[in-house]
């Protein structure tokens, strides 16, 4: 998660509005669940990879690792649905040619659609999400709690980083005994310091006139016609792809 | 004639738990002027500049804006922290959002501005401080120094009349604290009141005006920096030491006690043509 959280900060489109890239990401979304899998799939998979690692510039091996972990889940579950359960005469396993069908394209189906998600998670930080969250009417505490745990929880990292490095250097972790002890004086720690962090901040936030309210404004960042535009062309021109494709397969 | 902005007047006050803080303290901050106030870890300085704020309240004593009484309803509060700007030591305790641009925003929205006036100051005060380049950042990529850059600009940006600072050179490096001081050089020529807490006698020395030598929950003496500075009898109760160029100084007008009356020097630079004028002046 921190890793991709570091990319979403730094790559080469991170100052693109997230509409652009949620238009991309969302529209290659639609099309991996509503068109023939086994043409369109490949191509939204291969076209996803091509836009996050030649165009915002994220390494190739950061989009294979991201996508591993959801696609190795995938690819041990799926073949499953190849099989039925036959209780006619008794308990029966069945494999059917139907239900492979089925399977293989709820697996590119998936694959596909990991893929959309991970080109959105390496381009766009998280918190830029959340103030579409408020325009769809989530109530706006509920945001501020979000904004707000969002930079708390680096905070907390940070302090649980550097007191377990400060255990380990005083061979806090040297046995069993010694480990359980320090895990449970670092929880502490963390627990008293976060009270005591909440504590100053609420001081550092009433020296800037903090009333209740964390009003914030995100940098002006304009959405680029040529960008829009791209990315709709690219999204007809793999639906067209993808249609072609399985019509000439058929 | 000076026009004092900000004062304490024999305050008092005690944390809970029996740690009396403050005693009988007494400050004026006058306007324009660079304060610095100078005591020893755990002298009471911080607790200082929370009442500067409103944030704490005196058991006795009283804080005084303008020459009136600081009343503590929630209104006048506002008012005086639209005033007075109080940056933290831990710039932790006062960034809170995801990235650097909306950090700074949050206090010019507090104070009702614009959408407009938000955005200009905003550029203004990262222009001010040189992290223009920052804008866009995640607050939890930045370093130290950069993180007290970005909660200064948070301050700057709602434009006080009295900056103060909590140890704002504590962490930084050399580079980092010539920045900071040229920030504050600039500032203070447009017009802003200027206060500062530190242990750093040679820091307070070559930039402050005025000192407040701190000890122990109070003020022992508020004066132009050289004449407190040059008291070893004040520096010895506070348990602090002679900045080194003074010390250097004094040393060379044991030996020409007539350049004693030209006034002590102020920078190295001053002090290094002093020295020069004794090595190479005639006898
Ligand atoms: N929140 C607190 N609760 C209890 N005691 C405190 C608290 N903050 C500071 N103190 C005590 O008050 C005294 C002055 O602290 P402080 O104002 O932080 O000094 P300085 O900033 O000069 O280092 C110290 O003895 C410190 O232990
Ligand atoms: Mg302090």
């Amino acid at each position: 998660m921190l890793t991709s959280d570091g990319f979403a900060w730094t790559n080469r489109w991170h100052r693109h509005h997230p509409a652009e890239k949620g238009l991309l990401a969302g529209g290659m979304l639609v099309l991996a669940v509503t068109l023939p899998a086994p043409t369109t799939a490949p191509i939204i998979i291969a076209v996803m990879f091509v836009t996050t690692v030649l165009g915002a510039g994220i390494p190739a091996v950061t989009w294979l690792r991201l996508m591993a972990l959801p696609s190795g889940f995938l690819i041990t579950s799926v073949p499953f649905l190849a099989l039925s359960l036959n209780f006619s005469s008794g308990l029966q396993v069945v494999f059917s040619p139907q239900g492979l069908e089925v399977a293989l394209s709820v697996l590119l189906r998936s694959l596909a659609a990991v893929s959309c998600l991970t080109f959105l998670t390496l381009t766009t930080p998280t918190i830029d999400l959340v103030p579409l969250l408020r325009r769809v009417g989530v109530p706006p505490a509920v945001v501020e709690i979000m904004l707000l745990t969002y930079r708390l929880v680096f905070v907390f990292l940070e302090r649980a980083a550097t007191g377990h490095q400060a255990q380990i250097a005083r061979q806090g972790y040297v046995g069993l005994r010694n480990t359980l002890r320090s895990l449970g004086l670092l929880v502490t720690s963390l627990f008293q310091r976060s009270l005591e962090r909440s504590r100053r901040m609420e001081i550092g936030l009433t020296a800037r006139g903090f009333q209740g309210e964390l009003r914030v404004l995100a940098p002006k960042r304009s959405i680029s016609r040529a960008r829009v535009a791209s990315a709709a062309g690219l999204l007809l021109g793999v639906a067209a792809a993808g249609l072609v494709l399985d019509a000439t397969v058929r | 004639m000076t026009s004092i902005a900000l004062a304490a007047n024999g305050i008092d006050y005690t944390y809970p738990g029996e740690v009396r803080a403050l005693k009988q303290l007494d400050l004026t901050i006058e306007k324009g002027q660079r304060l610095a106030i100078l005591g020893a870890n755990g002298s009471g300085k911080t607790t200082l500049l929370l009442h500067l704020n409103g944030t704490l309240r005196p058991s006795a004593g009283r804080i005084l804006i303008d020459g009136r009484p600081l009343s503590y309803d929630r209104r006048s509060l506002v008012a005086l922290r639209s005033r007075v700007g109080l940056v933290l030591q831990e710039p932790d305790d006062q960034l809170f959002s995801a990235n650097v641009y909306q950090d700074v925003s949050f206090g010019p929205l507090n104070l009702g501005l614009s959408e407009a006036a938000t955005r200009s100051r905003i550029d203004a005060a990262l222009e001010a401080l040189r992290i223009s380049h920052l804008r866009d950042r995640a607050t939890h990529m930045l370093s130290f120094g950069q993180k007290k850059r970005v909660a200064i600009a948070g301050m700057l940006a709602m434009q006080p009349e009295i900056l103060i600072l909590d140890e704002p050179t504590a962490g930084l490096d050399p580079h980092g604290v010539n920045h900071l001081l040229s920030v504050l050089h600039r500032l203070h020529e447009t017009g802003t009141t200027l206060v500062f807490s530190t242990h750093d006698v040679d820091l307070a020395y070559t930039w402050a005006d005025q000192i407040a030598v701190f000890a122990d929950g109070t003020v022992l003496k508020q004066g132009e920096a050289a004449a407190m500075l040059a008291d070893r009898e004040l520096l010895r109760t506070a348990r602090l030491k002679m900045p080194l160029i003074l010390e250097i100084a004094e040393a060379l007008y044991c030996r020409r006690p007539a350049w004693a009356a030209i006034g002590p020097p102020r920078s190295k630079d001053a002090l290094l043509h002093l020295l020069e004028q004794t090595i190479g002046g005639p006898q």
